[in-house]
């Protein structure tokens, strides 16, 4: 921000020497050593951060991305009104509302989004492709799952609650079940008066519920409901996220901001090496929550969370690898 | 069938808890940081309140009305899950109890289904408290179980629970030999739509269909259930087979809802409504002469509110009452001659000619009963270690009847009850009950004790040492009988008698009547010894529960009670013991189960000697011992295959009741398919009968060894 803020400073400075130069000659001398002085250290290359909002949240992940792409690299963040004049220069968007925004914005700029999910970073490839990628905050279905089956090894039925809209994106993780010796079966919400339905008839299938980043079934107003009526029946609910952990859930699979900052480092690196940014992926790193309370309530002893990781991480390896996600 | 077999982590001891609607935060209360990893900042910490009861020992609420692991309770229970019995393929729900260890199951008069813990019963069954969701179920003043219109559907039960063993410590007079509760699903489990039809041998159809919703504020259920069934395919009449009118066809409907206050407080309210009509078959069940066959017309009703609430983790209570009302109605038609009614006319009064043909009119043995129930129960943790469970009840029973009472009457009963949990060291827990009791049958009041000792091992073995006692009070028509008949639709030339009382005590032997004596209680002093324990193999889980016990019953009201012969008293002693086994072997997608009973009884006359010929004395102590079976048991197998398939076999006896012995095997294979929108379920139930012999009565006839059922259902 600092380092910003100096460049404007020269450029303004420079339009006024032109009309008082004879009775400011002494200071802009001394200000062009100043400017020459301080752009001579400054980082040659810059990445702007379209934030979230939350500025603690903002400032960690700009602290964790500066840190891995050096000092070289100026990451800056930006006002809302001043992504349009963005030209040559990457923008980490953080968040979906600030992903969306730049895009908006500023359809030639590079845009990698952070603290986004698969979904709609591929909606907006769909509609507007362009120099757009992401570092995926939703965890893979795959390993979300693999984290119940570590949980729960006699495990075999895997239950997905779904809108009609979103029943397509669970079409993979189905298929790919079937190599950890477990089936899935997606049961469809048509309505919000249908969830408890659907759900209680998800419930007499599955071992256990596998939930997804999917808003419209899992949100604030839906989720204790979801949590009671899962537990009554004696089943557990693995993801979709952190929150929904401390919220009840009894464990998910997480991505680490380090490994996701990581590799929207490595990224940024790329788009400076040969001016593109490469397609959007997953972090390859996660960790595991757990609700311990939740768990000693259904007697479920749980391994130690980096046990479970490391098992969920075997498991994946066996196949082929996280690639395989 | 889910199975874990991980060992119960020490620290995770099982705690008792409160009922559903006390809160349990379940969520962790961590400071969530400025930049933690959450997309929801909605979520508050609390979030998630759940009652934290859940455990891998099974629990049971049934035995001291706290929620007790199988280690800590003071006395054997079994479980049964509704989905075990819908997976069994069991069609009916009496016959769910021949999974019990101990326990008999049979038909009586014109297929009146009846079960018995341990005999001790003529025919109908008066030593067991029968609940559903806490409310109580057996026949109020004519003390029997009609499982015939028992208001609950099996689509709609999600476990029962039989306390095996005196249970009037909590539950009160009735609860002699044990108690059952029946516990129904939340209307929270069962939301949406659900229809479903079974059809099979001798005319069995059961349909049911349900309806419900469920959001954060409460839910409900609205269900319907028909059963029908021609009831068996003959009789024996004069040497002759005939045919059997003994079906029955119920229609009975039942409303449940939770309405939440909030996360502490919530009220139940339970309504039901059932009608239909139970065959009785002329030869079988007629009396005096019948010429028709005297249907019994049922309707019942009740209303069950309760509220639910709690002042902390450690405190919480709940209120109850209760009304229901049962009607029967039973009218047939007799023909008796002129001479036999001549005879029962006082001295003095003219004769009917006896040549214009016999006496035609209707008679019958309409009824009504009504209870009134109340009960308060209080629920204090003090610590892991120290809980207690206490409280009152009220009872009023009313009876309508002119037939056995001349009009009506009521009886009341008041009691406070109270079972302590005392757990000195993780090896050792006591339990101390009791229940007190005072009813206006025999104005007396009464105490029934039980105190129990469980020492545990491992978190996953117990040794139990239970004492106990129980008192079982006459019903209302055994201690304040007025049976009479009033003719109605009298037939000439006999029209003078339209509406006379024909007393039954004038028809009664009187060397041997007892009718119009008072009785007194009848007391068991029971004792067990018992084993639960639970191996983790590796990867099944094995649960076995081993009971001996030893009884015994004194002042046992038995003899005989028609309208020729009255002469129950409190005149028969019994002492009984025998060991019961319960065992299961879980694995993924498999369960094995195993139950097997022994009883030996010893039963003798202990009334006056004076009081009765031999013939009768015999005839008193083998009634007690008519639905006790030395040999009994089960064995299930359920087992999941792949394309959804899930098959059933189950092998049942009962070695023997009366000369009789029931064997039978059953096969269930089932399809269950979960689709996007809607479920389904299709099953095909074949029961083989291998002692083709009428179990229990000789009229109790099969024609085909091989009974089928196929079942339809779908879940919205």
């Amino acid at each position: 921000m600092e380092q910003r803020n100096s460049d404007a400073l020269t450029t303004r400075s420079t339009g006024r020497s032109g009309k008082t130069i004879s009775r400011l000659l002494p200071g802009l001398i001394l200000l062009f050593f100043v400017t020459v002085v301080s752009a001579a250290g400054a980082p040659s290359r810059t990445v702007y951060v379209a934030g979230s909002g939350n500025t603690a949240l903002d400032q960690h992940l700009t602290k964790l991305l500066q840190q891995r792409v050096g000092e070289n690299t100026a990451v800056l963040p930006i006002a809302e009104n001043e992504l349009s004049s963005i030209k040559d220069a990457p923008v980490v968007a953080v968040g979906p509302s600030a992903f969306s925004k730049a895009r908006q914005a500023n359809r030639s700029a590079a845009i990698l989004g952070m603290l986004v999910e698969e979904d709609l970073v591929s909606r907006f490839a769909e509609r507007s492709p362009g120099q757009i990628s992401a570092v995926y905050y939703n965890v893979p279905l795959l390993r979300q799952a693999l984290t119940g089956k570590v949980i729960l090894p006699h495990a075999t039925k895997v239950s997905i609650l779904a809108t009609p809209t979103s029943a397509g994106l669970y079409e993979a993780v189905l298929d790919q079940l079937s190599g950890y010796g477990m089936q899935g079966r997606v049961f469809l919400v048509e309505s919000s008066d249908d969830l408890i339905p659907t759900l209680i008839r998800a419930l007499g299938y599955g071992d256990f519920l596998l939930a997804a980043s999917d808003d419209a079934i899992y949100n604030p107003r839906t989720i204790k409901h979801i949590l009671l009526t899962a537990y009554r029946r004696n089943r557990i609910v693995i993801g979709p996220s952190q929150a929904y952990v401390k919220a009840g859930s009894l464990a998910s699979s997480y991505a680490p901001f380090p490994a996701m900052a990581s590799l929207a480092a490595d990224y940024i690196n790329a788009y400076f090496n040969d001016g593109t940014l490469p397609p959007p992926a997953y972090p390859e790193q996660y960790r595991v929550e757990v609700n311990d309370q939740v768990a000693r309530s259904l007697n479920i002893p749980l391994p130690d969370r980096e046990e479970i990781a490391g098992l969920v991480n075997e498991k994946l390896a066996e196949t082929g690898g996280p690639d395989n996600e | 069938m889910k199975v874990s077999t991980r060992i119960r982590p020490a620290a995770a001891t099982i705690t008792s808890v409160k009922p559903f609607t006390a809160a349990v935060a379940l969520a962790t209360v961590l400071p969530v940081a400025g930049y933690a990893q959450s997309d929801s900042p909605d979520f508050s910490a609390d979030l998630l309140a759940l009652d934290g009861n859940n455990s891998e020992i099974p629990e049971v609420l049934t035995t001291t009305r706290l929620r007790q692991s199988k280690l800590k309770v003071p006395g054997s229970t079994t479980i049964l899950t509704g989905d075990m019995l819908r997976n069994l393929g069991v069609q009916n729900l009496v016959e769910a109890f021949r999974l019990v260890p101990g326990m008999v199951v049979g038909d009586r008069g014109s297929t009146n289904p009846v079960t018995s813990y341990h005999g001790t019963s003529q025919y109908e069954q008066r030593r067991l408290q029968v609940q559903i969701d806490g409310r109580t179920a057996y026949r109020i003043s004519l003390a029997d179980v009609d499982w015939i219109a028992m208001p609950v559907a099996l689509e709609n039960i999600e476990r029962i629970e039989i306390s095996r063993g005196p249970n009037s410590a909590a539950y009160g007079i009735n609860a002699f030999l044990g108690s059952i509760n029946i516990i129904t699903r939340s209307p929270q489990d069962t939301a949406g739509a659900e229809a479903y039809a079974s059809a099979g041998s001798r005319g069995h159809l059961r349909t049911f269909t349900s309806v419900g919703d469920s959001n954060l504020g409460g839910s409900w259920r609205l269900s319907y259930e028909k059963r029908k069934s021609n009831g068996y395919d003959s009789q024996v009449e004069g040497g002759e087979e005939i045919p059997f009118h003994d079906g029955h066809d119920v229609n009975n409907f039942n409303f449940d809802s939770i309405i939440r206050l909030d996360d502490n407080h919530s009220v139940d309210v339970r309504a039901g409504v059932l009608e239909g009509v139970n065959e009785e078959d002329l030869n079988k069940s007629g009396k005096l002469g019948a010429t028709t066959d005297p249907d019994i017309q049922m309707n019942d009703y009740y209303l069950q509110l309760r509220f639910d609430g709690a002042t902390s983790d450690t405190h919480f209570y709940h209120v109850q009452a209760s009304y229901q009302n049962q009607r029967r109605r039973q009218r047939w038609s007799v023909s008796i001659p002129a001479t036999t009614i001549n005879a029962l006319l006082p001295p003095g009064s003219p004769a009917f000619p006896t040549n214009q043909g016999p006496f035609i009119a209707d008679l019958n043995e309409d009824s009504e009963e009504a209870r009134q129930e109340f009960e308060l129960q209080d629920t204090l943790i003090f610590n892991d270690d120290l809980k207690l469970v206490s409280g009152l009840g009220y009872r009023k029973d009313t009876y309508i009847s002119e037939t056995f009472f001349n009009g009506r009457g009521n009886n009341y009963q008041s009691r406070v009850f109270a079972n302590l949990e005392y757990s000195p060291q993780r090896w050792v827990t006591f339990n101390f009950g009791g229940n007190w009791e005072k009813t206006t049958t025999t104005d007396e009041g009464y105490f029934s004790p039980r105190a129990a000792t469980n020492l545990i091992f491992n978190d996953n073995h117990a040794l139990r040492f239970v004492f106990s006692r129980a008192v079982r009070t006459p019903d209302a028509f055994e201690q304040s009988p007025d049976w009479s008949y009033r003719p109605s639709n009298v037939q000439a030339p006999f029209e003078a008698l339209e509406g006379y009382r024909i007393v039954i005590e004038d028809l009664l032997d009187p060397s041997t009547s007892t009718y119009g004596k008072e009785l007194e209680e009848e007391w068991i002093t029971s004792r067990e010894i018992s084993y639960f324990g639970q191996f983790h193999l590796d990867r099944a889980l094995l649960s076995v529960e081993i009971r001996y016990f030893n009884d015994h019953f004194r002042d046992m009201i038995s003899g005989i009670i028609n309208e020729e012969e009255w002469y129950i008293d409190n005149n028969v002693a019994i002492d009984q013991e025998g060991a019961e086994l319960e065992a299961s072997l879980d694995f993924s997608g498999t369960m094995l189960r195993a139950s097997y009973g022994y009883l030996e009884q010893d039963e003798w006359y202990t009334g006056d000697p004076s009081a009765l010929p031999a013939k009768q004395q015999e005839k008193a102590v083998d009634l007690m011992g008519r639905l006790s079976a030395r040999n009994s048991g089960s064995v299930a197998w359920i087992q999941d295959w792949p394309l959804e398939l899930t098959s059933s076999l189950a092998y049942y006896w009962t070695n023997e009741v009366r000369e009789s012995r029931f064997e039978r095997a059953d096969f269930r294979l089932a399809r269950r398919v979960d689709l996007p929108d809607y479920s389904y379920v299709l099953a095909l139930t074949i029961q083989h009968y291998l002692n083709p012999k009428p179990w229990m009565s000789p009229d109790n006839r099969i024609e085909d060894q091989n009974q089928y059922f196929v079942e339809a259902g779908v879940r919205f």
